[in-house]
């Protein structure tokens, strides 16, 4: 290995170490987490096997016998081996151990309070009634409410508790009893059969369409065109006013346009002087939600198209304008004529770049509507982020939202191999020049 | 392109367009200095009552001067680490002959276009399990992971604008190419890595959604979700609190984009926001 090739891998490890890590596991692991039934009931890092009352709900009826499900609800009794054992650990009487062995031995009580009964019966029986009933603890058989880390451990335990189980039982009730997540393909068919996917999408389709035709490019087309027609200070002035909202942290610019609309706010207050009763403008209906909706992103958007297109114009010619004017070019033919066809490519990327960008994006509709009135603006990317790390039920469904995320990832995967081929890349990966 | 003709009809279209950010960016400094009676759109006296935050505790929540030295040891040190990672890589990919270099370069490009925000979730998840989740630590390296490849690529555009002869004569002159990237080559990018370092800082400064997914913890709250919680949790919102906050929270980011607004105009372009 050469000394640059050294340097060479050196100076890109930290690179390398930190991309793969936190930016390709990621893209991997949202298609791996999609895959899972992850969610607040299931924890993130595995869980235990347990019996409780909604897993026995949630037992086949058809798979596993009823008896089954009664003895693994209840608490069973039965004199084994292992409860002699631990008597004869204990330090019990052998005598009372003896006898209970032999008039009661493989018997299954349903009750404690039926052994302890059996137990008073016999004649070896201990004077204390406290150490019977320690006794009688020593053959509760019970799975219910008891952690086991391990599944041979629980499989064991299954055994114990009901004598006769089928295998198939054994599968059915080791699935059913583990609370940590499982694979499953079930995402997929949720997201496909689910009614709300497709208002999901029409909404979607509507939000990137607006926005980015009104305001992503076209008003950011108007911006930088009327601009290069004004003066040069008045030009200043409105770029600087339409760049202000892609400075402002989001959390404030959205608190700006609450203010301007909510019931307190200031449209309301200016309103409220001509006798105009108040009312959320942001929230009140689904129209006005996505009016705001719609502004609130396109003010941001619009600057960068502004910027973009701006210095397209200006690297037009200025011969160019003074040739039309002397032939007598209206300031529309101009435009038409000279400035349009220029932008074609600047269009094309800002239409793409910007599409990629409303498409995955969710953070000024999450600060601004939260998908409401009800869940009307709700779009994708929003979807799929409250469905998995925020909403109100508080069970968060991680991996349908990585399956929500995943349709996403692929998109923007593809999107930005398209720009990869747009770019042009063997310009850009000249071979170095100095060889040693 | 100014022609001679009459704009002042431009210029009304314009300003009528621009009245809602007027408006907005008017009232969010006259706000914090002001009281305005219910119902009036129009303030009608003066008063600092709205700063208090800057004294006490609003509700029970953080110092602000703690979730603000947070903010800014999160967005210092997501500079740090993209300027270090980026200026080191960014050299090997312009000028260093070594394997897989073609495949890094289309990796980075790949990357720069991908919508990182779609990765948020696989991100919660691998923070939990491997323990960084509520630390401020976690959300350093996620943010500086995902501001790499853009890092990267500006300054890779940088190291390829420096002349060839300065390594030429530093080769020739004995130095091994570690020195001549340190001695030499660095001092050329300055101008890019003082862009990069702003721009990284300001977008740390900016950040929402990654702090508050990945560190929502009030002792590692950072302003921008300090704010946001100050405003959900309202029902009575006092909006001259919530913008005297956010004027505070700004400051910082206007006074760095008017002294490095030539450098920002640069990277903006680009684009990083929807």
């Amino acid at each position: 290995m050469t000394q640059q090739t050294k340097l060479g891998l050196g100076f890109m490890g930290p690179a390398i170490v930190i991309v793969v890590l936190l930016f390709l596991a990621p893209v991997l692991l949202t298609g791996f987490f999609s895959f899972t039934n992850m969610s607040t009931a299931t924890g993130i890092s595995g869980g235990t096997y347990r019996i409780t009352e909604s897993v026995l709900n949630r037992l086949p009826a058809d798979q596993v016998r009823p008896d089954v499900i009664v003895s693994l609800s209840e608490s069973q009794f039965v004199v084994d081996e292992a409860g002699l054992e631990a008597m004869r650990a204990e330090g019990l009487d052998p005598a009372f151990i003896e006898e209970l062995a032999e008039r009661h031995g493989a018997e299954v009580f349903t009750s404690g309070d039926d052994l302890e009964d059996a137990m008073k019966d016999l004649d070896n029986r201990p004077r204390s009634i406290r150490v019977i009933k320690g006794a009688v603890d020593m053959f509760e058989r019970s799975l219910r409410d008891r952690d086991f880390a391990e599944e041979a451990a629980f499989t064991a335990a299954l055994d114990d508790a009901v004598v006769d189980l089928t295998d198939n039982e054994r599968v059915v009730i080791v699935q059913a009893a583990y609370s940590g997540w499982t694979m499953t393909t079930s995402n997929f068919s949720r997201l496909w059969s689910t009614p709300q996917t497709g208002q999901v999408i029409i909404n979607t389709l509507f939000y990137v369409g607006m926005t980015l035709l009104l305001f992503n490019v076209g008003f950011a087309l108007v911006l930088a065109i009327t601009t290069t027609f004004l003066p040069a200070g008045q030009s200043a002035f409105f770029r600087a006013i339409w760049f202000l909202p892609r400075i402002s942290p989001s959390v404030l610019y959205v608190l700006l346009w609450k203010w301007l609309a909510w019931d307190t706010g200031f449209i309301n207050a200016v309103l409220g002087q001509f006798g105009m009763a108040g009312r959320n403008w942001m929230l009140d209906t689904t129209a006005n939600a996505w009016v705001f909706v719609i502004l609130i992103n396109g003010f941001v958007g619009a600057s960068m198209g502004m910027i973009i297109f701006t210095s397209a114009i200006r690297a037009i010619p200025k011969p160019l304008f003074y040739a039309a004017q002397v032939d007598g070019a209206s300031r529309w033919q101009q435009v038409r004529f000279i400035i349009l066809p220029q932008l074609v490519w600047p269009l094309l990327f800002v239409s793409t770049y910007q599409t990629l960008s409303l498409l995955t994006s969710f953070e000024y509709i999450l600060l601004s509507t939260e998908g409401g009135p009800g869940s009307t603006t709700e779009v994708w990317s929003l979807s799929a982020y409250q469905t998995a790390l925020s909403n109100y039920a508080g069970n968060l469904q991680y991996g349908y939202g990585a399956t929500m995320a995943l349709v996403l990832v692929a998109i923007g995967v593809a999107a930005s191999l398209l720009f990869l081929r747009l770019f042009n890349f063997k310009h850009l990966v000249s071979r170095p020049r100095i060889e040693q | 392109m100014e022609d001679g003709k009459r704009t002042w009809h431009i210029a009304t279209i314009l300003g009528i367009a621009s009245v809602p950010l007027i408006i907005m960016y008017l009232f969010l400094v006259i706000d914090t200095v002001t009281d305005t009676t219910a119902g009036s759109p129009i303030p009608d006296r003066f008063t600092f009552e709205h700063w208090r935050f800057l004294w006490q505790r609003i509700d029970g929540r953080q110092s602000i001067w703690l979730v603000t030295m947070n903010t800014f040891i999160f967005a210092a040190s997501t500079t740090v680490l993209v300027l270090a990672i980026s200026s080191t890589a960014a050299y090997a990919l312009s000028r260093l002959n070594m394997p897989f270099r073609r495949f890094f370069l289309a990796g980075i490009l790949v990357l720069h276009g991908f919508p990182t925000i779609t990765l948020i979730i696989a991100i919660f998840l691998i923070l939990n399990m491997i323990g960084l989740y509520n630390t401020l630590i976690g959300v350093i390296l996620v943010k500086a992971a995902l501001e790499l490849p853009l890092g990267i690529w500006i300054m890779k555009g940088f190291y390829d604008s420096v002349p060839w002869e300065i390594e030429m004569a530093g080769i020739q002159d004995g130095a091994s190419r570690f020195m001549v990237w340190r001695v030499l080559v660095l001092p050329q990018v300055a101008p890019g890595i003082l862009a990069l370092g702003v721009f990284s800082f300001l977008a740390g400064w900016s950040e929402y959604i990654l702090p508050q997914v990945l560190a929502p913890n009030a002792n590692v709250q950072v302003l921008s979700v300090y704010l946001a919680g100050l405003i959900a949790d309202d029902l009575n919102p006092d909006f001259n609190l919530f913008k005297s906050v956010g004027l505070f929270y700004m400051v910082p980011v206007v006074i760095f984009y008017l002294f490095f607004q030539k450098h920002l105009m640069n990277i903006y372009g680009g684009g990083t926001k929807g």
